[in-house]
């Protein structure tokens, strides 16, 4: 059976083709449009996937859209109408967006695809979130957590999921509505705090760390816990639910003073940059309280060791960090795409599991299901260019790039199949030794062109992990997909200077051998170069543009940074040492 | 191939309005923070057309281009937030500056499955007027050295663009180079008409929209403002609607 999830319309859009139960090929929209956050129809992520396995879209058996339209209409509607008159403004805005493809999306899709309108379905928003955390996860039996900001009209929802030979179930049982949302309260704070929606609360999140949870009652003031254990948000704090361009209230500002404006740096020497970087560890905290209040609640409920946890708040590392040991559950599994591109796979697989009740099977435990990279490509490319490249056998290749790691340079890594997910697990990474903060402020600087209070991330084999990081018994596997933010062993914070935040933690990803077995080696030649088994691994790409996906990109991404080796397979790319006599512009002025 | 930026007729005519935007402080920024973004965005449309022909020069020029584009994009942004931050006066909120054409984002033109010489035509064109909108800018900002800086030196990348763009547009294109750039202004032309009448088919609708906010919709937000009283915040049980068929939308 040949099943298509689909995500899409309102930020990151997604593909993914689930054949005979199995994920087959995922890939988001923007890693082919080259657009961040493409939130457009995923024609291109589409026609990649069925591409990919060989079918085309008469082989479909079904198309699954991963939420129901005409229900976010209803929420979108109400929430509007309840807000007469003040939401005058903004009710033109939401019908038009809402109107304009959102509530015809069973037509475009037959349409594009050339299916039968009895063939697509629809899952509901929360669904495809617990089918992506529950059936990727190695568990028979768990309790499931998603949240994020909102989808039909739930922003959390808990539930259990049971699998096995008689086949599956995934149950949701209780939620919370909206307008009441973490993922809303988290977005507010990052909008507050002068960072993009969708795209900055990671930014809170590392922001939170310099700062002192002191404001942790005034934001108790905007977030209230209810008699039965839930919370609801105080409206008048908030504008979301009835402005397009502003998600806080003037009663919000009166509590937390100014908001930052988006240009305005951050100076942690002042006291506006202080109270910024405490007020995002102050919704930190409380976020994290109301998670962990909320899990141990279903800890006790369900009586399960694991919990699977969806949605984009399940992208915040330092709360899946206290959940693991805080809520009592053993295990957390955290997909690695547990944001709305993800809910294409958890679509398609719900509807193998639950509405198909298709046998279940054991889904591959890897993010690595997107287009690969041409090794030839960028070796014809960086030849055209002048640039030095090397085709190397793979010891030559990782002796090579570990020297190079170890003296310094950075290298742009691309091997494989590209990861499904925001984060770069090891096939589509920019590397560095992780040792001094020098390299920090020369990625930030020289590559990245990111805020400097933002962490990097380490990678290091899972046998070598305890060994640096002080993980919890169930780390491990948060750490899988960099889904946790673990302290450093105090003793090699200072070796480990680039990867360790201000607070002596970091986002570690611990990598298993099967899951990317080259990077998994190249740890190994470092480790024995430099004696210590961990590497600096970011995303390859650039601020504002989505991770690289073909050689080309990478390449064209090497030639305008201070990236200074390049990889794809057997091809290695420097830049030459002699630079060219006239430059091209000299030529045509 | 060009060599100096020459001020298109509607720039010239349009010089008080010019005046009368990059007067105000508060203007000034909020234009030299769009131009970042214009600019920004340009130069990742040109980023991908070079990662996209199959032309190894152009594939060079074009990446030379992008770089500068995106380059100029932080000038702006640096600059913009740079006088953010001395700027005393109060903003102003009525009008921002930003309708005003400036800078050369390609959204007139896909790049994916783009001819390169249609490409090449369209990016001539476009910083030819850009460099000229850009000229009249440099003269208006006298009063802000390190603003006009950032023109003189955007005026200068701007001759590279334009020569390169036409040098081998006649490489690729040596029959028909010159219809294509008549073609590309033609093209400009028509996509602001386009985006003149989408615009004003945006304010009508919003205009219709508004109308019916007001008449339509008073009694039914009563009832939902009845409604939502009786919705507690906290837990509340999956309804049946959560198990709706797998066809329905609803």
């Amino acid at each position: 059976m040949n099943i298509l999830g689909i995500s899409a319309h309102y930020h990151d859009s997604a593909a993914a083709l689930v054949v005979d139960g199995m994920p087959a090929a995922a890939v988001q929209q923007e890693r082919l449009s080259r657009h961040k956050h493409d939130a457009g129809f995923p024609l291109e992520a589409i026609e990649w996937c069925l591409d990919h396995a060989g079918l085309s879209p008469a082989d479909l058996d079904a198309v699954v859209f991963y939420e129901r339209s005409m229900l976010k209409l209803e929420r979108i509607l109400m929430c509007s109408l309840r807000a007469f008159p003040r939401s005058w403004r903004s009710f033109p805005h939401a019908i038009r967006n809402s109107l304009g493809e959102k509530v015809w999306v069973r037509g475009i899709i037959a349409s594009y695809l050339g299916v039968p309108r009895r063939k697509i379905l629809f899952t509901g928003h929360h669904a495809s979130h617990a089918a992506a955390a529950f059936f990727t996860a190695p568990t028979c039996r768990a309790a499931i957590l998603t949240a994020d900001g909102v989808g039909e009209w739930a922003t959390l929802t808990v539930g259990r999921g049971e699998r096995g030979t008689g086949g599956a179930s995934l149950s949701l049982t209780r939620e919370i509505r909206f307008p009441h949302s973490l993922g809303m309260l988290y977005s507010t704070f990052t909008a507050y705090l002068g960072f993009p929606v969708n795209d900055g609360e990671y930014k809170v999140m590392g922001l939170a760390a310099y700062g002192r949870p002191t404001l942790c009652d005034a934001v108790r003031k905007v977030i209230r816990r209810t008699a039965d254990g839930g919370f609801a948000l105080v409206p008048e704090y908030f504008e979301y639910q009835t402005s397009a361009s502003r998600s806080f209230s003037p009663a919000f500002v009166d509590l937390f003073g100014p908001p930052r404006h988006p240009y305005d740096p951050i100076d942690l020497e002042t006291d506006d940059g202080r109270r910024y970087a405490d007020c995002a560890a102050s919704v930190q905290r409380v976020l994290e309280d109301t998670l962990l209040d909320i899990t141990r609640e279903l800890r006790r409920e369900t009586g399960l060791p694991d919990l699977c946890f969806g949605g984009g708040v399940a992208l915040n590392g330092v709360a899946n960090a206290r959940l693991l040991a805080e809520s009592g559950f053993e295990r957390v599994f955290v997909p690695p795409a547990p944001g709305d591109a993800g809910c294409a796979v958890g679509a398609a697989l719900y509807a193998d599991r639950i509405y198909f009740k298709n046998p279940d099977r054991e889904v591959p435990d890897h993010p690595f299901m997107g287009p690969g990279v041409d090794a030839d490509e960028l070796a014809r490319v960086a030849r055209d260019d002048g640039q030095r490249v090397e085709a190397l056998d793979e010891p030559a290749l990782l002796d090579r790039v570990a020297d190079d790691l170890a003296s310094g340079r950075i290298v742009g890594w691309m091997d494989g199949a590209t990861e499904f997910g925001p984060r770069a697990l090891g096939h589509r990474s920019i590397l560095a030794a992780p040792h001094t903060v020098d390299i920090r402020d020369r990625l930030n600087r020289d590559i990245k062109s990111r805020e400097a209070f933002r962490p990097f991330a380490p990678v290091v084999r899972a046998e070598d992990a305890e060994r640096y990081f002080e993980l919890p018994p169930g780390g491990l596997r948060l750490a899988r997909f960099m889904s946790g933010v673990f302290p450093v062993r105090a003793e090699w914070r200072s070796k480990l200077a680039a990867v360790t935040h201000v607070d002596g933690t970091a986002r570690v990803q611990a990598l298993d051998r099967d899951m990317a077995p080259r990077l998994y080696a190249l740890l190994g030649v470092y480790g024995r170069r430099s004696g210590i088994p961990v590497l600096l691994n970011t995303s390859f790409n650039v601020a504002g543009e989505p991770i690289v996906n073909r050689a080309i990109e990478g390449y064209s991404t090497y030639r305008r940074c201070g990236i200074d080796t390049l990889v794809a397979g057997p091809t290695l790319v420097t830049k030459p040492v002699v630079p060219q006599p006239r430059s091209m512009k000299e030529a045509y002025a | 191939m060009a060599t100096a930026a020459r001020t298109a007729r509607i720039d010239r005519v349009l010089r008080p309005v010019h005046r009368w935007v990059w007067r105000d402080g508060g203007r000034r920024v909020r234009k030299l923070l769009a131009f970042a973004e214009v600019e920004t965005d340009g130069g990742r449309d040109i980023l991908r057309a070079a990662e996209v022909t199959p032309d190894p020069l152009l594939r060079r020029l074009y990446l030379a281009h992008a770089i500068d584009e995106l380059h100029h994009g932080v000038l702006f942004r640096e600059r913009g937030a740079e006088l953010l931050r001395t700027r005393t006066e109060p903003a102003s909120t009525l009008f921002n500056g930003n309708p005003l054409p400036g800078g050369h984002g390609l959204d007139d033109v896909s790049i994916e499955g783009e001819a390169d010489a249609r490409l090449l035509a369209f990016l001539h064109v476009a910083e030819k007027a850009a460099a000229g909108r850009f000229a009249v800018y440099r003269e208006l900002v006298a009063d802000d050295p390190r603003t006009r800086a950032i023109f003189d030196e955007i005026l200068h990348d701007e001759v590279f663009h334009m020569n390169y763009t036409y040098t081998q547009l006649a490489r690729i294109s040596p029959r028909t180079y010159r219809s294509q750039v008549w073609l590309a202004r033609a093209s400009r032309v028509w996509h602001r008409v386009l985006r003149l009448a989408a615009a004003l088919g945006a304010l009508m609708g919003a205009a219709f929209l508004t109308l019916l906010y007001f008449v339509l919709l008073p009694p039914f937000a009563w009832l939902a403002r009845r409604a939502a009283t009786r919705e507690p915040g906290g837990w509340a049980p999956i309804s049946a609607r959560a198990e709706a068929p797998p066809t329905s939308q609803y």
